[in-house]
């Protein structure tokens, strides 16, 4: 027998499934004793007649394939297909179809040699399968109950897993769920957990990776912040200026003699304006023993723009502000904008010494210009 | 004449005698009638033939695994095959005879 190609293949199948379709009356056992070696038998015989009439189709050859079916049910001895009841089915039973193309598909995978050894691993990983399914049914009827995990937490989730397990593996066996009328029932589960595996699966890996990433956090913080210090870990950099973990909302600066400075312009390295607020004034911040809170306005520069970066920053209880026309929050005419208490009226004064320096985030008391 | 409603009526005796010779799966089966002279026989109706002759007892069946194309089902005739075979050879002789001569006597007439 000579090697077929592959459209040959394919219009042998498709012949062959429609010759099944016509027989599918005789149920399918029937079916299959009639029709086991039908691809083989149609391929060869189609091979072998072009050697006298090249070119012909399986149609050409072999005829409808409602007439085929009919010959060889007839010559089988079976009694011919019922009428057609007036429903004319285009493309036949899919479950009955999909089984035939399995077993079809199979019958061409035992063909090579090297499938004997890969069948024989897969069917002793079937129990495995079993054990993977019950899990999935369990993990499915969790779902619906609103309760996740890998694995049950209480007794009742514990028992719904065996129990799924135990159906599982029964069906497996081909102890339970063999009679018609149920049959379908656990194929359909079948169906639902091959296709639920691999979602399922995914998402048990995602929540175990993300409690796995709040528990090396936990340690971390553990171990790193020792005294109680909380580690705030964040996606993106927090703007702004933050001391021992926590954003402040305004700096005071003082002199090397320790003498209050007010109208401080603060610049980083690169020339950037250093904020403690985004909030173009709406919000309201707290300070230690403050009874209201405040808020803070904006200092403009004499190009008119609007400068937040000047300290310390101005502002007035909050609720001395009004709203102007704009929706904006102002002070009204007639109150002006304070600086808030100073945490202490004289800082430390500096050595002398002229290598003495200036904290990081101390500006020079010097007049600066905007850059 | 339409020799394939005749064929209907041996088509058994036919298929028997096949394989009675050699085993032989489905399609082996209808080349070897065909090569026999049998060229009117239909595909599916040899198919269905060794269906039924299985399924009543006349022909075993057995498959045979092949390393380049899928497995075949061979079938092979047995005791009761070789019995029924035998009794059908002789109805089959008896009344080709009957039928010779009966077209003999007409032809010479």
């Amino acid at each position: 027998m000579s090697v077929l190609d592959t459209t040959d293949v394919l219009d042998v199948a498709g012949y062959a499934a429609a010759v099944r379709r016509s027989l599918a009356d005789l149920g399918p056992e029937q079916v299959d004793d009639l029709t086991d070696d039908l691809e083989a038998d149609l391929a060869e015989a189609l091979d072998d007649e072009r050697h006298v009439a090249h070119g012909r189709g399986v149609l050409e050859q072999f005829g409808p394939p409602v007439e085929y079916a009919a010959e060889l049910r007839a010559a089988a001895g079976l009694a011919p297909a019922a009428a057609p009841t007036g429903r004319v089915r285009l493309f036949g039973d899919p479950v009955e179809d999909t089984r035939r193309l399995g077993r079809w598909a199979l019958g061409r995978l035992r063909a090579q040699a090297w499938w004997a050894p890969v069948e024989a691993f897969l069917i002793a990983l079937r129990p495995a399968w079993w054990l993977l399914r019950g899990w999935v049914v369990y993990q499915l009827v969790a779902l619906v109950l609103g309760v996740s995990g890998w694995l049950p937490r209480n007794l009742a989730a514990f028992l719904v897993l065996v129990g799924a397990v135990v159906l599982s593996v029964q069906y497996g066996r081909g102890e339970w769920f063999r009679s018609r009328r149920v049959t379908w029932l656990a194929v359909t589960a079948n169906v639902v957990a091959v296709l639920a595996v691999l979602p399922l699966l995914a998402g048990a890996h995602d929540r175990v990776a993300a409690s796995e990433s709040v528990y090396a956090d936990y340690t971390a913080g553990r171990l790193s912040g020792g005294g109680g210090t909380q580690t705030i870990i964040q996606d993106k950099a927090v703007d702004g200026v933050v001391v021992d973990g926590m954003q402040v909302s305004n700096l005071f600066v003082y002199d090397a003699e320790g003498n209050p400075l007010s109208d401080v312009q603060v610049y980083d390295d690169r020339g950037r304006p250093v904020r403690t607020t985004f909030d173009n004034g709406f919000d309201q911040y707290w300070f230690p023993e403050a009874t209201e809170p405040w808020s803070f306005v904006s200092r403009v520069d004499s190009d008119g723009r609007a400068r937040w970066n000047v300290y310390p920053l101005q502002g007035a209880p909050t609720s001395e502000f009004t709203y102007d026309d704009d929706g904006l929050q102002v002070l009204p005419a007639g109150s002006s904008a304070t600086t808030p208490p100073w945490p202490f009226a004289k800082a430390p004064a500096l050595d002398a010494a002229p290598e003495a320096t200036i904290g990081a985030e101390g500006p020079a008391p010097t007049p600066t210009s905007t850059p | 004449m339409d020799t394939t409603q005749l064929l209907k009526g041996v088509l058994d005796l036919a298929v028997l005698a096949v394989v009675s010779d050699e085993d032989g799966y489905g399609y082996d089966v209808v080349r070897r009638l065909r090569a026999a002279g049998i060229e009117e026989v239909g595909d599916a109706s040899v198919y269905g033939t060794l269906r039924r002759l299985y399924s009543s007892g006349a022909l075993t069946s057995y498959v045979v695994p092949s390393d380049e194309g899928p497995h075949r089902k061979y079938y092979g005739i047995n005791a009761q095959g070789r019995a029924m075979l035998e009794a059908q050879r002789k109805d089959w002789q008896e009344f080709a005879g009957t039928m010779g001569r009966l077209l003999k006597t007409e032809v010479v007439r």
